[in-house]
C-alpha cells in the first residue's frame, strides 16, 4: 500500500447513505459550489491539491457483463477521495477544528456520522472505513498545493515582466524588479523532500524502493547473459 | 455533473473484478499484489501518461460501515421506542450491506478532454494497464485506444463535488513553473545587493538560461522526487 | 464553569516555570532502575518529597514555599522496569513507546543533532529524569544530597547515570542549569541574548490564570471584532480533563493513572554562539535595518527587553515602546510584552514567516487575513500549544566566536500529547514551513539547517511592506544554530499516580 507520494497523501473514505437521502446530500454539494463562501475554509486551509465526492447509487455499480452479477444493495454510497499535505495523523486537528461545519455538511446524512466534534469518534468512523491506496502517483511529489499555486503566478509575474524591463535604464530596472520582490516574496520558499511524516510509511517505501533496485539490477543482469 | 473545474478534470471508475482465480490467487488479491508492485514515482507507469497531476488504484474488497452512535437522522426516534422493545433496539442498526464483486477503483485529476486523456492513458502504458485489467469483467473488449475509452466510460460515474485547490495549467506548464520558482528563488538569493546595472545583467543571463518565454523550456520532470 | 485543579495532586513543574519564582538554579538528573521491588521502595521515598502545584500564597490550596524543588517523571522504559501491567502499558502513545532517540528522523535530529553525538548518559537506558530548582545553589546542593541519601537506601535497585557533558567536557553524574546573569544580576535571557518564555500556554485552572491569559491563551474575537484571549482547555496539558475537542485525551488505564498527568519532553540543546554571532555580525552588515533589528527578525522579539516586533518593527517605533513601557503598569507591562497578534502584520514585514514566535505560536495568523476562515481564529495553532520549562545552562561570553564550550538550553515541554504538540511543532513548523506557504524554509533559530550529506542551505526571507519601495530581504546559507545533544520523552505522574506506582498498586482491571 502507499497512501502517501511525495508531499501529498491519498484518502479514500466510503461511507453508507440511505438511497432517499441522496439527493439531499447531492443538493448540498451543488449548493456548496453555487454558494460563494462555503468552501472558503478550505481555500484557506490550502493543504488540498484536489477531493472530490462521489455518490454511486445502489443501483448504479457498473456492470459490463452477463457474467456479472447484480449488485444488490440496501444502502448508495458515498466515495471520497483527497489529496492533501502532510499525513492524516497530524492534519486531523486541522481539519475539524478549521471546517467542523463543513465537515458535517457533507457527511451528516450518511449513516451512524458521529460529527467532527469531538474529535476521536470521527478520527474512528474516518479511519475505519478508509480504504488504503494500492498505488498512488503524484507528478510534483516535491511541490506542496501552496508550491503548484505560487510557481503560476511567479512564471506570470516573470514573463511579464521581462517583456516590461526590456528596455529601461539600470536604475528604472531595479525599481521594478524590487516590485516583483515585494509581489512574490511569500511565494519563494525552498522546495526539498517532504519531511518523513510517518515513520512506518518512510520504512516502506525505503524497502520497496531497494526491492524495485534490485529488481532492475537483476533485469540488466538478464540481459547481459542474453544478448 | 461536477467533473470538471476549469480546464481540470476529476475521473472516478469502478471496475468490477471477476471472481476466479490463478493458483491460490483471487483476482482481486493478484491486482493488488501487482499495483503493489509497480514502479514510485518517475517510476510508475503514469508518470508517462501526459497531463496526470495526481492518480491512485484501489481494490474495493466490500462495502462495510464502522457503526457509531452518533447523530443518525433517526436514533433519537429509535432511542426512545427501544426503551418499549428489544426488537426495535436490534432494528436501529445499520443494514449489513455487502458487494457481490470486488472492484477496482481507479481515480485520476488530468487536465484538458477526458477521451484525449484516456487515448493517451492506453498509448502509454497499455502493457501494465492490460497486466491489471485483464481480471476485470468486459475488458476483453478492450484491443485498441477506441475501446478502451468506451470500457472506461463505462465505469465511470460523474463526481457530485469537485474541489479543485490547485490551478488550471497544463501539467507540463505546471512542471515548468515549478522549475522557474525554484530557479527564480536561487537567482534572487545570488543576486542579493548587486548594483543596478549588474542586477540586470544577471537578470538577462537568467531570463536566456531558463529560456522564460519558451513554453517547452526546462521544466522538472513527472514524478521527479530529487533536486541537482 | 471554570475547572478547579486539584493543585495538591498535581507536580509542581506542570503549572510553574520556577525561574519565574526566583528558582534560579536548577540540576537534572537520570537514573536507572534495577531492580523493580527496591525501585518501588526508591520511588516511595522521593514521592514523599515531590513539590506539588500547591500555591504559595496562603490560599485554600497553599502550602509552604520550599527553598528547593523536586519532580519526577519516567520513560516507558521505565515505567515498565517499575512493573506497571502490561495493560496500562499498552495504553501508552507509540511516541512516548518509542522515545527521542528511535523518533528522530520525524525530529529532524540529523547531522550534528544524531543521537551519535549526543552526551554519553544517553547511551544507556534512561529511567526516570529528577529534577530539582532551587532559590540558590547551596539548597541545590542540598536536594542533591538527599536524592543521593535515598538512592544509597536502594542499595543499587536505583542507579544514578553519569555521561552529562559539563564545563570542560567533563563527564558529570547531573545536568546543571542556571539562569544567565549580566552584571551580576539575573535575567530571563538564554545565550544568543533573547529574552525567553514570555508566551507561555495558560489554561484553564491555572491558579494565575486571570491576570496572565492576555495573549497567553487562545487568541478570539469579541462580538465588536476586538481581539481577546481565553484560557486553553486544561486537557490540552493535564490528562483526564476535557480538551480542545470537548473530549478526554486518549491515556492510559485506569484513569488514576493517567489523570492529572502529562508527558515531558526533555531536551538539551547546545547553542551554536559563535556560529550565531558570526553570522549576525556577516548578514547585519548587509541587511538595511542593521545588526540588532535583524537579531529581533530572527525571533520577533527585540534582544534587548523582548519588544515584539508586530508592535516595534523598527528602531523608531521601538523607541517610542520603550517609553510607553518605562511608564506602564506592570499589570500592562506584561500585556505589552504577551499580547502578540500579527492581524496586521499578514505580509511579515514586522516579524516574519519564519521567525521564532511566529512559528511556535502563530495565533489567528494561519487564516492569512481572511477573517473566520475557521471555524476559530485559531484552529490551526490551539491543538499545538506547548508548556516550556526548564533554563539556560553552562556559560558563553558576550561576543564570542567559537561554538566550542558547553552552554544553551535545557528544555522541557509538557503537553497531553508528544505527537500531536511537540513533535507536530518540531517537524511542520520549525523544520520545515508549508503551513506558513514557506515550502521548506525552516524556522530561523531552531531550524535543523544544512543538514546532513550536503542537503540544500537554508534560507529565510525578511518581508518588507508591500506598499513600500523596498527590496526584502534573503537570509542564505543559515548556519545550524542549535544542535541537540541529549533527550527522551517522559511521563510525568499525578501525585496519586506517582504513590500508586510506588506502592505497585497500578491496576486496569
Amino acid at each position: 500500500m502507499s497512501n502517501i507520494a511525495g508531499k501529498a497523501y491519498a484518502m479514500n473514505v466510503v461511507t453508507p447513505i440511505r438511497w432517499y437521502f441522496v439527493w439531499l446530500n447531492k443538493l448540498i454539494f451543488w449548493l456548496a459550489i453555487k454558494i460563494p463562501g462555503v468552501l472558503t475554509g478550505l481555500i484557506t486551509l490550502s493543504l488540498i491539491h484536489y477531493a472530490r465526492w462521489v455518490i454511486v447509487s445502489r443501483n448504479d455499480f457498473p456492470h459490463l457483463s452477463p457474467e456479472q452479477p447484480r449488485e444488490e444493495l440496501k444502502y448508495s454510497y458515498m466515495f471520497f477521495f483527497s489529496n492533501f499535505n502532510g499525513s492524516w495523523d497530524q492534519y486531523v486537528d486541522s481539519f475539524t477544528f478549521s471546517i467542523p461545519g463543513g465537515l458535517d455538511l457533507f457527511w451528516k446524512w450518511n449513516i451512524r456520522y458521529p460529527n467532527s466534534v469531538p474529535l476521536m469518534p470521527f478520527h474512528n468512523y474516518i479511519r475505519y472505513n478508509q480504504v488504503d491506496t494500492n498505488h498512488y502517483y503524484n507528478a510534483t511529489p516535491l511541490a506542496a498545493s501552496n508550491d503548484v499555486k505560487a510557481a503560476a503566478a511567479i512564471m506570470d509575474s516573470l514573463q511579464s515582466f521581462d517583456k516590461a524591463v526590456a528596455n529601461l535604464s539600470p536604475e528604472e530596472f531595479q525599481k521594478q524588479y524590487f516590485a516583483v520582490l515585494r509581489k512574490h516574496q511569500n511565494d519563494l520558499g525552498d522546495m526539498q523532500p517532504t519531511p518523513i511524516v510517518s515513520l512506518a510509511a518512510h520504512e516502506v517505501e525505503m524497502r520497496r524502493k531497494r526491492e524495485l533496485a534490485q529488481h532492475a539490477h537483476e533485469h540488466d543482469h538478464e540481459g547481459e547473459l542474453h544478448g | 455533473m461536477a467533473d470538471k473545474s476549469g480546464n481540470a478534470f476529476a475521473l472516478t471508475c469502478f471496475c468490477p473484478i471477476k471472481s476466479g482465480h490463478e493458483g491460490e490467487i483471487a483476482f482481486a488479491d493478484l491486482i493488488r499484489y501487482k499495483l503493489i508492485d509497480w514502479g514510485l514515482d518517475e517510476d510508475s507507469p503514469m508518470a508517462k501518461v501526459p497531463n496526470t497531476y495526481l492518480c491512485r488504484y484501489y481494490v474495493l474488497d466490500d462495502v462495510y460501515s464502522q457503526s457509531l452512535p452518533g447523530t443518525d437522522f433517526y436514533d433519537r426516534w429509535y432511542a426512545f421506542w427501544s426503551i418499549f422493545s428489544d426488537d426495535v433496539r436490534r432494528k436501529a442498526l445499520p443494514y449489513e450491506d455487502h458487494l457481490k464483486s470486488k472492484y477496482l477503483v481507479f481515480s485520476a485529476n488530468l487536465h484538458g478532454d477526458l477521451d484525449h486523456w484516456l487515448r493517451g492513458m492506453w498509448r502509454h502504458a497499455q502493457g501494465p494497464l492490460r497486466d491489471i485489467w485483464q481480471y476485470c469483467y468486459g475488458f476483453e473488449m478492450v484491443n485498441d485506444e477506441g475501446s478502451f475509452v468506451q470500457y472506461m466510460r463505462k465505469c465511470h460515474r460523474s463526481a457530485d463535488l469537485f474541489f479543485d485547490g490547485s490551478n488550471d495549467l497544463p501539467l507540463q506548464q505546471q512542471l515548468r513553473s515549478l522549475y522557474l520558482k525554484q530557479e527564480f528563488g536561487k537567482f534572487v538569493l545570488e543576486s542579493q545587493g548587486l548594483p543596478p546595472a549588474q542586477l540586470q545583467q544577471a537578470w538577462q543571463a537568467f531570463a536566456k538560461r531558463v529560456d522564460l518565454h519558451n513554453p517547452d523550456g526546462p521544466a522538472w520532470r513527472p514524478g521527479q522526487t530529487t533536486l541537482d | 464553569m471554570t475547572a478547579v485543579l486539584d493543585l495538591f495532586d498535581i507536580q509542581g513543574e506542570v503549572t510553574r516555570a520556577y525561574a519565574r519564582f526566583g528558582f534560579f538554579y536548577s540540576r537534572y538528573l537520570l537514573l536507572q532502575i534495577k531492580d523493580g521491588a527496591r525501585g518501588r521502595d526508591f520511588i516511595c521515598a522521593m514521592a514523599a518529597q515531590v513539590t506539588t502545584a500547591a500555591t504559595w500564597d496562603g490560599g485554600p490550596q497553599s502550602a509552604p514555599r520550599p527553598d528547593s524543588t523536586l519532580n519526577i517523571s519516567f520513560t516507558y522504559a521505565g515505567l515498565k522496569a517499575l512493573g506497571i501491567p502490561r495493560a496500562s502499558l499498552a495504553g501508552f502513545p507509540a511516541d512516548f513507546v518509542m522515545g527521542m532517540r528511535a523518533r528522530r528522523e520525524i525530529l529532524g535530529d540529523d547531522g550534528p543533532s544524531h543521537p551519535d553525538h549526543w552526551d554519553p548518559v544517553w547511551k544507556q537506558p534512561v529511567h526516570v529524569l529528577v529534577s530539582i530548582n532551587a532559590l540558590s545553589t547551596e539548597a541545590r546542593e542540598q536536594r542533591y544530597q538527599a536524592v543521593l541519601g535515598m538512592l544509597a537506601n536502594s542499595e543499587d535497585g536505583v542507579v544514578l547515570l553519569e555521561g552529562h557533558r559539563g564545563p570542560g567536557g567533563a563527564l558529570l553524574p547531573y545536568q546543571d542549569g542556571h539562569v544567565v546573569f549580566e552584571n551580576g544580576q539575573p535575567t530571563s535571557k538564554e545565550h544568543f541574548g533573547y529574552t525567553d518564555g514570555i508566551g507561555e500556554p495558560i489554561f484553564e485552572g491555572l491558579p494565575d490564570m486571570a491576570e496572565r491569559v492576555w495573549g497567553r491563551g487562545k487568541q478570539v474575537y469579541d462580538s465588536d471584532g476586538n481581539v481577546n484571549w481565553l484560557p486553553l482547555e486544561t486537557g490540552e496539558f493535564l490528562l483526564g480533563h476535557y480538551d480542545e475537542a470537548h473530549e478526554y485525551p486518549p491515556a492510559p488505564m485506569p484513569n488514576l493513572l493517567s489523570r492529572n498527568g502529562t508527558y515531558t519532553v526533555y531536551r538539551k540543546l547546545h547553542e551554536n554562539v559563535g556560529s550565531f554571532n558570526k553570522y549576525l555580525e556577516e548578514q547585519g552588515a548587509k541587511y538595511p535595518g542593521g545588526k540588532e533589528l535583524l537579531a529581533a527578525k530572527f525571533v520577533g522579539r527585540w534582544r534587548d527587553n523582548g519588544a515584539p516586533l508586530t508592535d516595534a518593527p523598527d528602531a523608531a517605533a521601538k523607541q517610542a515602546w520603550d517609553q510607553k513601557y518605562a511608564a506602564a503598569s506592570p499589570q500592562e507591562q506584561d500585556r505589552m510584552l504577551a499580547g502578540v497578534v500579527f492581524d496586521d502584520d499578514q505580509s511579515g514585514a514586522k516579524c516574519p514567516f519564519s521567525a521564532h514566535i511566529r512559528r511556535i505560536n502563530p495565533r489567528a495568523a494561519l487564516e492569512f487575513g481572511t477573517k473566520n476562515a475557521f471555524d476559530t481564529p485559531g484552529a490551526l495553532a490551539n491543538r499545538r500549544r506547548i508548556l516550556r520549562r526548564g533554563l539556560p545552562y553552562g556559560e558563553s561570553k558576550p561576543g564570542q566566536f567559537s561554538d566550542d564550550g558547553e552552554h544553551g538550553i535545557v528544555i522541557m515541554m509538557l503537553g497531553a500529547s508528544i505527537e500531536r504538540q511537540f513533535e507536530f511543532v518540531q517537524q511542520q513548523w520549525i523544520n520545515y514551513g508549508n503551513d506558513f506557504r514557506a515550502g521548506n524554509d525552516k524556522e530561523i533559530l531552531l531550524g535543523n539547517h544544512g543538514g546532513p550529506h550536503g542537503a540544500c542551505p537554508s534560507r529565510a526571507v525578511l518581508p518588507v511592506d508591500p506598499n513600500s519601495q523596498d527590496a526584502p530581504f534573503f537570509l542564505c546559507n543559515i548556519p545550524r544554530l542549535v544542535t541537540t545533544r541529549g533527550g527522551d520523552y517522559f511521563f510525568t505522574p499525578s501525585m496519586t499516580a506517582l504513590r500508586m506506582i510506588a506502592e505497585g498498586t497500578v491496576d486496569p482491571t
